[in-house]
């Protein structure tokens, strides 16, 4: 068996471990108020690393995409143009990164590396990171009011794409490797043989956890995938949605799954410019627009539409093999208008259970 | 720790070297050609021989994204054959990327990656008959299909040619619309909307020369290329499906706004296409599927 256990005062001598390897490691903290974010571990904060905490509404999908990245630099002299790319290959672990951050993170790697292209930039950055997943077992600050993994089926433990699995177990840790870089860091002492008790108690922890979720209406999720592929939602529906959104692209930026950039160029030196690409939001009036002003995505409801189809649309989750929401809840919690995920799961969930209540009825009319 | 143990199992296994697909490669502007109005033809090539050769195995209908550094990039059709010498673009003056491509001058360098897109499947199209409708710059990206069609021209049957435009000014690419009136075995034919005393050639909608005496378009076993403005574009899409076209086969290219050119930059997506990648070259059938303007 893959696994081990360990004191729980040991556990974040995995963090010391990883620095001494060389690697910058990322962490989950407490901010100044009651916001928490990733950031990197130095001597300073070591010993505020949180293992349970909320998850940041920021997420950890910076280190592998980050909000602004450079792509080339040209300089331009004597009417000649040399052209560079700029590449980074940081050697980095993401510390107590959650299971709907796990799937995040693979759903990027079927996404920029995946089909016809690969990203190259996203490849360097993804190369040499390392996941260790803190599973999320702490049902009185791990779980947000939004969240839905459950439904989604990616938590609240990740069954697979992280390099260590921690869960804890009380007084100890368990830890599973899921890939050999992470069964190699067993060899440090802190790691030890596990019982079949420490499992047990693993089953009934998760057992316990999954019954504390809300059960929100997401349990719906599957079918409004299926309405949305066959392209049931009306347009009424789509125009509710819309009319809620706001604008403000908050829901893009929060989500470990959206993948949309910009690319713009900017002069850093009299004959010297950087071409760097930037989190673009589908959500955005101009996402679409082309030279010469025509838009074929005007009214706000279609841009609220895309973020939605491109989610939910059957033929995208097999594209990919990945869906490109993994349950997260995040823009649940920011969105003004409230049609985060959940919300327009339901939404779209009721409408069409209306519309195929009507039809009953009529057809209940015909054939009496 | 070793990081090839990462590389195998916590990511899809991905052939090594990747190549960087946002890296375009220097070009130089050999010359500038005035079309019409606002519209001029670039014709360049590529600083390295090896780009070049590599470059000129793009097919017809495919697209290319053009760098003006400090500006930034833009799509762009490629107008020319693979089959012919020289690589150009025509580019119309409409946004601050192309207007920086205007001001080029022959000599100056840019840069150029591509190219991109499915291009039309011409091998699919042997042993059929071509017809080919273009309103205004619609002829821009459809050039390259005619004459990649001329020089296989064993390979077809019977060839023809659509091109109207409001004006007679506006007429695209007019020597060559010449050159082709000339060539045997190609129907071309031409059309304005409005018209000088100086104009002896068609008066009407580009659908009007579907029904010209003498014209007679064949619809069985015919592939229609359409391409022009929306509203010329509906227009002949309604005309040829009353001619008993069937929707797959009529094909068309769509530009969309595009930041990648492959795939990642999700800007071109509509419906369940990405066009950079699935298209611009989508037959009518998939069109109406996509579901949004054209
Ligand atoms: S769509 Fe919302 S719930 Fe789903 S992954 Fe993105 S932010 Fe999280
Ligand atoms: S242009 Fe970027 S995805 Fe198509």
């Amino acid at each position: 068996m893959r696994a081990r256990v360990l004191d729980r005062d040991d556990a974040l001598k995995i963090v010391d471990l990883l620095r001494r390897q060389g690697y910058e490691v990322i962490a989950p903290f407490y901010g100044r108020g009651r916001d928490t974010l990733f950031d990197t571990v130095t001597d300073q904060n070591r010993d505020r690393v949180q293992i349970h905490l909320p998850n940041p509404y920021y997420p950890p999908k910076r280190y592998v995409f980050p909000h602004i990245e450079r792509l080339l630099k040209v300089q331009r002299s004597n009417g000649d143009l040399h052209i560079e790319p700029t590449y980074e290959q940081p050697l980095r672990a993401i510390f107590g990164i959650r299971s709907c951050d796990i799937a995040g993170i693979f759903h990027l790697d079927r996404f920029y590396l995946g089909r016809e292209f690969r990203d190259i930039y996203y490849d360097n950055r993804r190369k040499n990171l390392l996941l260790i997943n803190v599973v999320c077992s702490d049902p009185e600050v791990d779980i947000g009011e939004e969240c839905f993994c459950m439904c989604s089926d990616t938590g609240p433990a990740a069954r697979g794409h992280f390099d260590l699995q921690l869960m804890d177990l009380g007084e100890e840790f368990l830890a599973v490797a899921g890939t050999p870089a992470g069964e190699a860091m067993f060899a440090d002492p802190i790691f030890k043989k596990g019982t079949e008790a420490h499992i047990a108690r693993r089953r009934a922890i998760l057992e316990d956890v999954r019954k504390r979720f809300k059960p929100i209406t997401t349990s719906w999720f599957s079918a409004a995938i299926q309405d949305v592929s066959k392209g049931e939602i009306l347009e009424k529906t789509w125009e509710e949605i819309g009319n809620r959104c706001l604008e403000c692209g908050g829901c893009t930026y929060v989500c470990p799954a959206c993948t949309c950039f910009t690319v713009t160029d900017r002069q850093v030196g009299p004959n010297e410019i950087e071409r760097v690409r930037i989190w673009d939001s589908c959500g955005l009036d101009g996402f679409t627009r082309m030279a010469g002003g025509f838009n074929p995505r005007r009214a706000v409801h279609d841009r609220r539409n895309r973020r939605f189809f491109r989610k939910l649309a059957h033929y995208f989750i097999q594209r990919e093999l990945s869906m490109a929401c993994v349950g997260c809840g995040r823009c649940a919690a920011v969105c003004h208008g409230d049609i985060g995920m959940p919300s327009v799961v339901e939404m779209v969930r009721r409408a069409t259970a209306e519309v195929g209540k009507a039809e009953a009825e009529k057809h209940e009319l015909v054939s009496h | 720790m070793n990081s090839s143990a990462i590389e195998n199992v916590t990511r899809p296994i991905v052939p090594e070297p990747i190549e960087n697909v946002y890296l375009p490669k220097v070009a130089v502007l050999d010359r500038v050609v005035d079309e019409i109005h606002e519209l001029k033809t670039f014709c360049w090539h590529f600083e390295d021989p090896a780009e070049q050769r590599a470059f000129k195995r793009f097919r017809p209908g495919q697209f290319a994204q053009v760098s003006l550094f400090g500006v930034g990039e833009f799509p762009t059709s490629l107008p020319p054959s693979p089959t012919e010498d020289e690589t150009f673009f025509t580019v119309r003056q409409v946004g601050s990327c192309t207007s920086a491509l205007h001001q080029l001058k022959a000599g100056d360098k840019f840069a150029i990656r591509g190219p991109y897109g499915n291009g039309f499947p011409m091998e699919e199209y042997y042993g059929k008959n071509l017809v080919f409708v273009a309103g205004g710059i619609g002829l821009i990206p459809l050039r390259s299909a005619i004459v990649y069609a001329l020089a296989h021209r064993d390979k077809f049957q019977r060839i023809q040619i659509f091109h109207g435009a409001k004006t007679p000014k506006e007429l695209m690419y007019v020597p060559k619309l010449l050159e082709w009136e000339r060539t045997p075995g190609v129907d071309c034919h031409m059309t304005v909307d409005r018209a000088g005393a100086d104009w002896t050639g068609n008066v009407g909608v580009v659908g009007s020369l579907f029904k010209k005496p003498g014209v007679e378009v064949p619809v069985d076993n015919t592939i229609a290329f359409v391409c022009g403005p929306p509203i010329m574009f509906r227009f002949v899409i309604k005309d040829l499906l009353g001619m008993g076209f069937q929707e797959r086969n009529i094909v068309s290219t769509l530009e969309r706004y595009m930041k990648c050119g492959v795939g990642k930059c999700g800007h071109c997506c509509i419906g369940v296409a990405y066009v950079c990648v699935d298209g611009p070259v989508f037959t009518y059938e998939q069109i109406k599927k996509l579901g949004e303007d054209i």
